[in-house]
């Protein structure tokens, strides 16, 4: 099976120019969880997705050092003012610059197997050799073609 | 010591005078380090590998020059620092100290710089502020206020800290292996003078910083929300770690004793916790824990001292070394009082701008041979002291003058609270004279008058 076959055709984007409470509200009203970044011709610019902006609002102190866990700390009211002070910033500013990209032609298989190699590739965007966006594909959407596919045996 | 005439130097490259190879080799390698574009390790290895491929050393007498009691000793210690640091034991010291406070940010300002001064005393200064920093840094978000006098501080205390033991800094590692000077030794020494160090910094502390401190009750009890006990991760390998950090810690203060070098007992503890650590779990878990634990060692440290003792034992081969010690000699006239104040204030000056462990390197040898005009190795022992004093404390001079300050710098950096060269330096450099002049007077004292 081919990528463009499973893929959602045409997601909904946010441009990189756009402010970070723009794009957590767009997400909210659609109940994602990941937004693909474009430029004005279309061509993908990144990936914002939710657990980059949570990364922004854990002190670095505390991912980049020994701390293993702060399961000892009580709230100390950071990730509060790390919100407050990243809503105006810019997309581009947070999001993933290196997403995972795949071709139309992209194998099913290829795609699955690139989405669990990279921990931080929640997702493929599947673009065109100008690096347009036509679709993008999650594990979900993985899940749903083979589910999709076991209904097909079943009816048969 | 060798003369450069001697006949085994006969095959030196292109018939060069092997006295300047050798200094063109330690300069050229000693200037590269300092451009800091290139790793130190790789550096000094280069530096090695060319003593030997000039001729100026055999392949035999450059492996005999690496200290191996040096090598063993920090490699030793790190493994057992990288199975104990997963304990969150050092996390759980320093919140209930922040606690003993009640919150007061002078008072938690003074426990953390203490318990970073002790735990660098016993480990290397960077693994210590990368343990204490993060939780610091948390503490003063809660209580909202600005940490760089709590970093700065704690620059100074691990600085401070690491120069009380022989395995405090490695200056002081290598001193002892070096001057055959015990961890006892350094314990009836060098400890002593530390507190007082440690006073006189709170002092200023407090008229630069702590007068001004405030927070809010809220804040403070937001402190005391913190829960220590939370900390403690892994109570099987606490106990394992505490029991061998102790029998380890009281080795060394034995071992002199027993004819023990503090390298075998370092090694014999690593291996005794790296077995206890997975004790009873499969085969596949032991080789997985045994190699994160080998991959937390500081590789780059121990080859940049393979490299940096190779280079040494060149320029020391070929009289070097020897001619600088008379030089410096004949600059003091001989007199050992004037050689010990020049040795402590001139490695302060040194360490506060370049890496404290090449300068003791180099320095080592020089106050070796010093022996014969002060009648014997065994009146040497008051400069090694000088020499640790200078060139541990001088570490404080300057942000760049001990990793750890560099590494507590990048964090404050990160946390939004960049630390600037400038202003550390103004603060640091006039903190790090007086606690040499301390030293001075203390060594005058006790030793030289």
């Amino acid at each position: 099976m081919l990528a463009e076959r499973v893929m959602k055709k045409s997601p909904v984007t946010v441009s990189c120019e756009e402010h970070v409470h723009r794009a957590l509200e767009v997400m909210r009203q659609h109940n994602f969880r990941m937004l693909p970044v474009v430029d004005g011709e279309g061509h993908v610019r990144g990936l914002f997705f939710d657990v980059y902006v949570i990364e922004k609002l854990v002190p670095e102190y505390i991912t980049d050092g020994h701390l293993d866990a702060v399961s000892y700390a009580p709230d100390i009211g950071v990730l509060h003012t790390h919100y407050v002070s990243l809503m105006n910033k810019r997309v581009e500013e947070l999001m993933d610059t290196d997403p995972l990209l795949v071709k139309p032609g992209t194998s099913l298989l290829s795609v699955a197997s690139a989405l669990i190699s990279h921990d931080r590739h929640e997702c493929a965007l599947v673009v065109d050799k100008e690096n347009r966006l036509l679709g993008l594909i999650t594990a979900r959407d993985v899940l749903d073609w083979l589910w999709q596919l076991k209904d097909e045996v079943g009816d048969a | 010591m060798h003369n450069a005439t001697e006949s085994h130097i006969s095959h030196i490259l292109f018939g060069l005078d092997p006295v300047w190879v050798a200094v063109a080799i330690l300069l050229a390698i000693y200037g590269v380090i300092m451009m800091e574009k290139f790793n130190r390790a790789v550096l000094s290895l280069l530096g090695g590998g060319l003593m030997i491929l000039s001729g100026v050393l055999t392949q035999e007498r450059a492996v005999a020059g690496i200290d191996f009691n040096t090598i063993g000793l920090l490699t030793g210690m790190m493994v057992i620092v990288a199975i104990s640091q997963k304990t969150g034991v050092f996390q759980y010291v320093a919140i209930r100290s922040a606690k003993l406070v009640k919150g007061n940010p002078w008072g938690i300002l003074v426990m953390l710089s203490v318990v970073t001064a002790v735990f660098s005393a016993f480990l290397d200064n960077v693994t210590t502020v990368l343990l204490i920093v993060p939780v610091t840094l948390l503490i003063t978000d809660a209580l909202g206020i600005k940490p760089y006098p709590f970093l700065f501080s704690q620059i100074v205390s691990s600085n401070i800290g690491g120069t009380a033991t022989l395995i405090g800094d490695p200056p002081n590692i290598m001193i002892g292996s070096q001057a055959h000077l015990s961890f006892y030794d350094f314990l009836v020494n060098l400890t002593p003078i530390i507190p007082l160090i440690m006073l006189m910094t709170f002092l200023i502390l407090w008229v630069m910083f702590g007068r001004g401190m405030q927070a809010s009750d809220e804040a403070r009890a937001l402190v005391m929300q913190f829960d220590e006990r939370e900390a403690i991760k892994d109570v099987p390998l606490l106990r394992k770690s505490l029991s061998v950090l102790a029998m380890v810690i009281l080795g060394f203060t034995v071992s002199h004793a027993i004819h023990l070098e503090p390298a075998t007992i370092a090694m014999f503890g690593a291996a005794a916790l790296l077995l206890l650590q997975t004790w009873g779990q499969p085969m596949h878990d032991k080789d997985h824990a045994y190699e994160g634990v080998m991959a937390e060692v500081e590789w780059t440290t121990i080859f940049f001292f393979v490299g940096l003792f190779i280079i040494i034992t060149g320029v020391e081969h070929v009289g070097v070394i020897s001619m600088l010690a008379k030089k410096t000699l004949e600059l003091t006239g001989g007199d050992f009082n004037a050689t010990a104040a020049a040795i402590l204030w001139i490695s302060a000056i040194a360490s506060a701008f370049i890496d404290n462990i090449p300068f003791v390197a180099t320095m080592i040898p020089m106050i070796k041979s010093m022996a014969p005009t002060f009648g014997g190795a065994h009146e040497l022992v008051p400069l090694w002291w000088a020499l640790a004093l200078g060139a541990c404390l001088g570490g404080n001079g300057s942000l760049i003058g001990a990793s750890a300050n560099l590494i507590v710098a990048g964090f404050s950096q990160r946390a939004g609270h960049p630390i600037s060269f400038l202003r550390f330096t103004k603060h640091a450099f006039m903190l790090m004279l007086l606690s040499i002049a301390v030293s001075h007077v203390y060594l005058y004292f006790r030793y030289l008058s």
